[in-house]
């Protein structure tokens, strides 16, 4: 097992290695400054392969527990450790902030010391938000985020970036705000941090129903739930690529994971309270945001729209409480970060050429643009949830589950396929289908470092597709262990 | 009564006494201008060595070496040693007010914030606070050769100030009324004998006003931004670090010592008056173009985070408040330090959206301004966040849940100034590269340890948290259960 070697925390500090080297490059080196952010995140990423490969799905608990002591006086230990739940997330972190490095390659051209000590920053909270074990330090992690995202998105982003950065930092940092209350409350109650030892303590109903509100708030921001969604959109279409990549595929999955992690292990009372509320308003995000996202004439705010409907899916699926229906949730955040990450490293692909996001520019990219039309076509189909692709595997379970436990929010959700469906063949239709337009002859074809980028994801694609039952063995016995509070 | 003299234990005040005086008589005669400056500089550094040497004990029975002034002390030192680094790359920028009496003032009034700690009694105390704040008044208007409004704003504090006094001293007619007493530790043993409750809760109002016009509380806030924007940058700094610790650590040790079992009734009239601190310093400060105006908005507000603890009436909460000022201390010196090298690049640099696009032309000092700015925001992983964490964790363990979230909530109002700052900063426009000016160690010490400490508390903030804790408890259980 090699538990006692730290692995989980070199692979949360490892990229720490950079932010130093990186602080002692010469701001006009760029390639450089480029390589060894390309190099410690490659190699943060076999770490996290490495750790996969030694994790043993057949333990319930954490694996490779790392505990000190952090401040004393407050009870808090640094506490890591991985189980099937969180295991899928740490490859997800460091592949996307690999495929992040490589995707802006070329797009970043201005402040590029900035730009990956931020990415290098990123990686180290957003993995640490899946491996912590104690709520002071998650809560630390899931802070920690928002500065190089404010900075991501405000910087490098697109025309109406400030608004954008500005909505998303308070946005955030406003739900985030009753969650520290909570987790201050909790410790008040019980005088610990540690998730451990708070699963098995018991709250009086009212309480628990306070805290468990406390906590879906600051989730349901970043998840996010209809209705604090609205900076979603906003966000996703002004930040650059990689801060889009980073958003649905890492940021937004923090939410998720977070329910799964924390409201149903240590609320099971107020969770199986709130299910209806939340079932409603998961099937709100699925209808609203797909309705809506046939309306969008920009690219990245319809596969930003798309990513409020998938969440709607994951969310009714963690909230159905059964095994099925968790596992496809926690899969389909994978896949979602997988499918939506490379949906918007596509966009960002065809931004760089013809820099402007309007559907109506485009079309007949099939003829001008062929290979990047069957990447797009992949990941169309993937998001669609075509059988052979991930999609469908996370959003079969779902339904699957979802139809277990409430049959009408199944049917109504659904709906949400079509409407997934519909609108995703019809940007398919608009961008690449009907006569070329005559100024999207000539594109200059797609560099090493972007498809480097891409095709990666589309390995993904069918891998998960193909061969599910790897990735739903890792996280069962979890699943049925988080599900054993409900009993 | 016998008085015992143990001049030992004030040797290092004497020190400062001496030595500021003599920066007065010599300033003159001295051709070499950096000497002022040395001269404070080692006589800080040999003031923090002195610390650990003195032995602990009484020089009369008003003034105490003890854990608790030796650790606030230990924090005034450090703090006004990396001021004075900011006082030395100011002054050298501003040669017309380049004289040894600014340093002379400075001792001064660090001599009277080491008072008002070590005070055991409150006339004790009132003198010390009266030395912190009179050579600040002077230190204000020294700035009139630049800014016409200097005046304006020391006359404004030496008016609050003189308000400030009258309430100190109502509230001690108030307490020898009750008492027959000046000295803490008496005022405690005959608190059960008090009859008119009514009486000794407006002693403690009045008392808590004196302290609050010091601090800049709400309703007495008014005149912090005139102040601070009339100061010299380093005084500035010196205003809302090193007086409002003073402040603030004289304050819980009247509090601890002589009204603990009162601590349950200060809330009933804090609460509001704490909220509407936080709320006003934060909405004010969004609008506020002029960067040091700004900081001085947010510097009400931060003393309102540093009286939550307070409200929270218990007593690491006390200790919490303590190091929330601590941690302002050094994120508020660390800014500062970086507003006299935008001092020294160009004076227009002090307008907020005249930093358009700096980032791109200072890009290391740009991104101290972040740490800086993300630490007063509260954000991990920065100290800020930290120093909040425990205030708001005291605040719950003293059941003042709602206080809390709402306190939380106006945080949120109060990040938009330093993201303000930030958005143009970064996210705007370069019109013109400034011209370059060369940092020097008087730039780099302040600043690069501050970064440092600014981050390390962030990331290990038990390292003083619990030291200053630890303090309050020793120090309140030698002082009352070894007898």
């Amino acid at each position: 097992m090699g538990a006692d070697f730290g692995l989980l925390s070199l692979i949360l500090w490892f990229p720490l290695i950079g932010i130093i080297l990186l602080f002692f490059i010469d701001r006009k080196k760029n390639i450089t400054i480029k390589t060894i952010a390309l190099i410690v995140t490659l190699i943060d990423f076999f770490l996290s392969l490495y750790l996969l490969y030694f994790f043993n799905p057949n333990v319930p608990s954490f694996q490779f527990v790392e505990k000190k002591n952090w401040i004393p006086f407050l009870n808090s230990y640094y506490h890591l450790g991985v189980d099937g739940i969180s295991i899928l997330f740490i490859p997800l972190a460091t592949l996307t902030t690999l495929l992040c490095i490589l995707i802006s390659w070329y797009s970043i051209k201005e402040k590029v010391k900035e730009f990956y000590l931020a990415l290098l920053f990123t990686n180290i909270a957003m993995v640490g938000v899946f491996l912590a074990l104690d709520l002071l330090l998650f809560y630390f992690f899931w802070e920690a985020i928002l500065i190089p995202m404010y900075l991501i998105i405000g910087i490098w982003g697109g025309p109406r970036r400030i608004y954008s950065t500005l909505k998303f930092f308070l946005y955030t940092f406003f739900g985030s705000v009753f969650l520290l209350i909570a987790i201050i409350y909790i410790y008040h109650l019980h005088g610990t941090f540690d998730y451990q030892l708070l699963i098995s303590k018991n709250y009086s109903f009212a309480v628990e129903k306070l805290l468990f509100l406390g906590f879906l708030l600051a989730f349901a921001v970043k998840v996010p739930m209809w209705p604090v969604h609205t900076w979603l959109p906003d966000a996703h279409t002004e930040a650059p690529t990689a801060g889009s990549v980073i958003l649905a595929g890492i940021l937004i999955k923090m939410g998720g994971y977070g329910m799964v992690r924390f409201l149903l292990p240590l609320f099971p009372n107020a969770s199986q309270y709130f299910i209806p509320l939340i079932l409603i308003l998961s099937v709100i995000a699925i209808v609203y945001a797909g309705l809506a996202c046939l309306w969008q004439d920009d690219l990245k705010r319809l596969i930003a729209y798309s990513s409020v409907s998938h969440m709607g899916f994951v969310t009714l699926g963690i909230f159905s409480l059964n095994p099925v229906a968790i596992k496809g949730a926690i899969l389909q955040m994978i896949n979602h970060g997988i499918v939506t990450g490379a949906l918007f490293m596509c966009v960002g692909v065809i931004y760089d050429r013809t820099h402007t996001r309007a559907i109506n520019y485009y079309g007949g990219l099939a003829s001008t643009f062929p290979l990047y039309a069957a990447f797009f076509m992949v990941f169309t189909l993937a998001s669609i949830g075509l059988p052979g692709t991930n999609g469908f595997i996370g959003e079969f379970l779902i339904l699957l589950g979802t139809f277990l436990s409430n049959k009408v929010m199944a049917a109504l959700a659904a709906s949400g396929v079509i409407i997934g469906a519909a609108y995703m063949l019809y940007l398919y239709k608009r961008v690449f289908f009907e006569k070329p337009k005559s100024h999207l002859y000539g594109l200059e074809p797609m560099k090493l470092a972007e498809l480097a980028a891409i095709i990666p994801m589309v390995f993904f694609v069918f891998l998960i597709g193909l061969y599910p039952k790897y990735f739903l063995d890792l996280m069962t016995s979890s699943v049925n262990q988080v599900l054993l509070y409900f009993q | 009564m016998f008085l015992q003299l143990n001049f030992q234990q004030i040797f290092s005040e004497i020190f400062i006494i001496i030595g500021a005086s003599l920066l007065f008589l010599i300033d003159r005669f001295v051709k070499f201008r950096s000497y002022a400056f040395i001269f404070t500089l080692f006589l800080l550094l040999f003031l923090i060595v002195a610390l650990f040497l003195t032995p602990f004990g009484k020089f009369t029975n008003s003034f105490s070496v003890d854990f608790y002034s030796a650790t606030i002390k230990l924090f005034l030192y450090v703090g006004t040693l990396f001021i004075v680094f900011v006082f030395y790359h100011f002054l050298k920028n501003h040669p017309p007010l380049n004289y040894g009496e600014i340093y002379g003032l400075v001792l001064f009034s660090l001599l009277g914030a080491i008072i008002a700690v070590s005070a055991l009694d409150l006339v004790t105390m009132y003198l010390g606070i009266e030395l912190l704040s009179i050579p600040v008044y002077f230190l204000i208007a020294a700035n009139g050769r630049y800014l016409k409004a200097s005046p304006e704003g020391a006359l404004k504090y030496f008016i609050v100030g003189c308000l400030s006094s009258v309430f100190f001293w109502l509230a001690i007619g108030v307490f020898y009324y009750l008492f027959g007493t000046f000295d803490l530790k008496n005022i405690f043993l005959n608190l059960n004998t008090v009859s008119q409750k009514g009486i000794l809760l407006f002693g403690l109002l009045a008392l808590l006003t004196a302290f609050s016009i010091k601090m800049a509380l709400v309703p007495f806030h008014m005149w912090g931004p005139d102040a601070y924007q009339a100061a010299p940058i380093p005084v500035t700094a010196f205003l809302a670090g090193i007086v409002k610790l003073a402040a603030l650590s004289a304050l819980v040790k009247v509090l601890v010592i002589a009204f603990s079992p009162l601590r349950f009734d200060l809330p009933n009239f804090l609460i509001p008056i704490v909220l509407l601190t936080i709320l006003i310093g934060n909405v004010l400060a969004i609008k506020q173009d002029d960067l040091i105006r700004m900081l001085a908005y947010s510097s009400i507000a931060h003393a309102g985070y540093a009286f939550l603890g307070i409200l929270s009436a218990e007593f690491y909460g006390y200790a919490f408040a303590i190091y929330y000022m601590v941690v302002y201390l050094f994120t508020i010196t660390g800014t500062f330090a970086i507003l006299s090298y935008f001092c020294q690049v160009n004076r227009a640099y002090l307008s907020i959206p005249n930093l358009s696009g700096l980032s791109k032309a200072l890009p290391s000092i740009s991104l101290f301004l972040l740490i800086f700015l993300f630490s007063l925001a509260g954000v991990p992983p920065t100290a800020g966040f930290m120093a909040k964490f425990y205030v708001f964790l005291s605040l719950v363990k003293g059941q003042q849940v709602l206080v809390g979230i709402l306190a939380l909530l106006f945080s949120v109002i109060g990040a938009y100034p330093y993201l303000r700052v930030l958005k143009i900063m970064y996210m705007d426009p370069l019109p013109q590269t400034p011209r370059k000016a060369s940092y020097g160690l008087s730039f780099i010490i302040p600043t690069y340890f501050t970064v440092f400490i600014v981050i390390i508390l962030g990331l290990f903030p038990n390292l003083i948290a619990e030291f200053i804790q630890k303090t309050l408890f020793l120090y309140l259980s030698l002082l009352y259960f070894h007898f």
